[in-house]
């Protein structure tokens, strides 16, 4: 008997490393390679004593000057999409949450079903509509996409933490003479600030790290940084990994750690969206 | 509470207008463009089924939704299977729970060009470490970037590698919103593990197992990004998928019409691969009514 329990421990040992190795050492292995000098990136196994060099990011910064303007890029259009996206989300997440009706439930229906529209599909007919607005290669555009394909996922996360906030507390509003707006505003959404963060989550996540409509809808002004660490890749010449990794880190760091930070509202946001949406 | 309809309205415009504007309404205009011949520049002109027609008898298409279908069948059954083997694995109570989520979270952050550098990088074949512990181990290497096998074989391992954060955390939420009790009730009557997780666990994680199941397939039906940043479908086409032909046909050889025909195949396609999984959750709701 003891001996079987000392064996459940050991397998459960195993799997866990098993789960980190998977999930961390590719991003490690980058992280760390991106400061190392280039003759110890290739060292197998992995040398983890080594003197940090920032050479590669040097490098980056000479020959990919676009890198950097293109994660300002993508700051931009991280923050407007979110704002954009949290500020409908509530609005629509409150309805939902407190008004009945056969017209109020077939739009929420609606909501969920647009969903299964793939992107790439909406961007053949967006493509030269974009055009024709000169709304081609513009942040506004880019973070108009972003928010419109987390406004259904925020809308049902926002209704299930607006559910939580008694009804009460309108009422209390209205009688003090609140309108709806202003009830939504003023007494709803401090209350629901958790789940604005949740959804906040998913959009920055998302739209910092989304590819296919940047890759389409933006040439030079409004390009962001995957495109730019893309066209690295493209270029790559097999042997200089040391500025891919440079660059691959500097995309990456900053919503890992934000993930991080977040955990709690990202996993409160995915199973409240999930199971009730 | 009484309200007027301007102020509902007011509070749906927003979604409900971002919607209509860059999804149903571009939808519903490629159906008009999909029955149209159609390039920059030139007026469409009517010719009924004919891109249909055309794309249906096109091997390329074939191959792509091929491609598409297995892979999309691979990563999300791998995805469910060891979601919930971890799911399970967190809840018989580990040391460090927090930082141990936080661990396996992390690939939810990682962009797919990010991702791409990686998993490029382990399995290079000259200086790949992935690659040398499998030398070292005797094992063949993975050849993706000249093999079609191991192209999409690289694809699958990287789409699981992003996505399974997600799966895992809806069936880890579920499992521990089965009541303790029923676990107590199952060991006083002196059920093995086995049993357990055969009467107890895997009938409450049905419905999150189905919903997990569901939003992946509909989602990894899109696939692009990691296929045209590994592969770009090559070589010669064989690792195409059905969004990288979409967008070939679109944007490389100008027929709208015809893309915009593939867009509807590929409404059609996840509709059908997500349908049985639909009736099944379907069927679990009004058991539970």
């Amino acid at each position: 008997m003891r001996s079987g329990r000392l064996f459940i421990r050991l397998g459960k040992a195993v799997a866990v490393a098993l789960i980190l190795l998977w999930s961390l050492a590719p991003i490690a292995l980058i992280l760390s390679s991106s400061i190392k000098p280039e003759r110890e990136i290739f060292a197998f196994p992995p040398s983890i004593t080594f003197t940090p060099t920032f050479v590669h990011y040097e490098a980056l910064w000479e020959r990919w000057p676009d890198f950097f303007h293109a994660l300002v890029n993508s700051l931009i259009v991280t923050v407007l999409a979110t704002v954009l996206a949290v500020a409908a989300s509530l609005c629509s997440g409150y309805a939902y949450s407190r008004f009945r009706g056969h017209w109020i439930d077939s739009s929420a229906l609606f909501l969920i079903a647009v969903r299964l529209i793939p992107p790439i599909v909406c961007t053949l007919p967006l493509f030269p509509v974009a055009n024709a607005l000169g709304l081609q290669d513009t942040h506004a555009w880019l973070a108009a996409l972003y928010a419109t394909f987390f406004v259904s996922l925020g809308t049902f996360v926002m209704r299930a933490f607006i559910d939580q906030i008694p009804k009460e507390l309108d009422e209390a509003a209205a009688v003090d003479g609140a309108g709806r707006l202003r009830t939504l505003f003023r007494v709803v959404a401090p209350l629901a600030a958790q789940g604005m963060l949740a959804v906040a989550v998913f959009v920055i996540v998302y739209a910092w790290n989304e590819f296919l409509f940047a890759f389409i809808f933006t040439s030079t002004r409004a390009r962001t940084a995957p495109l730019v660490l893309a066209e690295i890749v493209g270029n790559f010449d097999g042997v200089e990994w040391g500025v891919l990794f440079a660059a691959a880190s500097v995309q990456l760091a900053p919503v890992l750690l934000f993930v991080w930070v977040m955990q709690k509202h990202l996993v409160a946001g995915l199973t409240a969206g999930a199971t009730k949406g | 509470m009484k309200e007027s309809l301007a102020t509902r309205l007011a509070l749906l415009a927003p979604a409900q207008g971002m919607v209509l504007a860059v999804l149903l309404v571009p939808a519903l205009y490629l159906v008009w463009l999909s029955f149209q011949t159609s390039s920059f520049g030139l007026a469409p002109r009517f010719v009924g089924w004919e891109n249909y027609a055309r794309i249906l008898a096109d091997g390329y298409f074939w191959r792509a939704l091929g491609n598409t279908a297995l892979i999309v069948l691979v990563v999300v059954h791998v995805e469910l299977l060891l979601g919930l083997g971890m799911a399970l694995l967190f809840a018989s109570g580990l040391p460090m729970q927090r930082l141990l989520l936080a661990c396996v979270l992390a690939p939810y952050a990682v962009s797919e060009v990010a991702a791409v550098v990686m998993w490029r990088y382990l399995f290079d074949p000259e200086v790949g470490h992935v690659t040398y512990a499998l030398q070292a181990l005797g094992l063949p290497t993975l050849d993706w970037a000249v093999s079609p096998a191991h192209g999409l074989t690289m694809v699958a391992l990287l789409s699981v590698w992003l996505h399974l954060p997600f799966t895992f955390i809806i069936l880890y939420a579920a499992r521990l919103a089965v009541p303790m009790e029923l676990y107590e009730a199952a060991r006083i009557d002196g059920a093995s593990p086995w049993q357990v997780f055969r009467r107890v666990t895997l009938p409450l994680l049905v419905p999150a197992l189905l919903i997990a199941a569901l939003f992946r397939l509909i989602f990894a039906f899109r696939l692009f990004s990691e296929v045209w940043l590994l592969t770009s479908g090559g070589p010669a086409r064989s690792t195409e998928v059905v969004a990288v032909y979409l967008y070939l046909e679109a944007f490389r050889y100008n027929s709208f019409g015809a893309a915009a025909a593939t867009g509807w195949l590929m409404v059609l396609g996840s509709l059908l691969l997500a349908a049985p999984y639909l009736w099944r959750l379907g069927k679990a709701q009004k058991a539970d009514a």
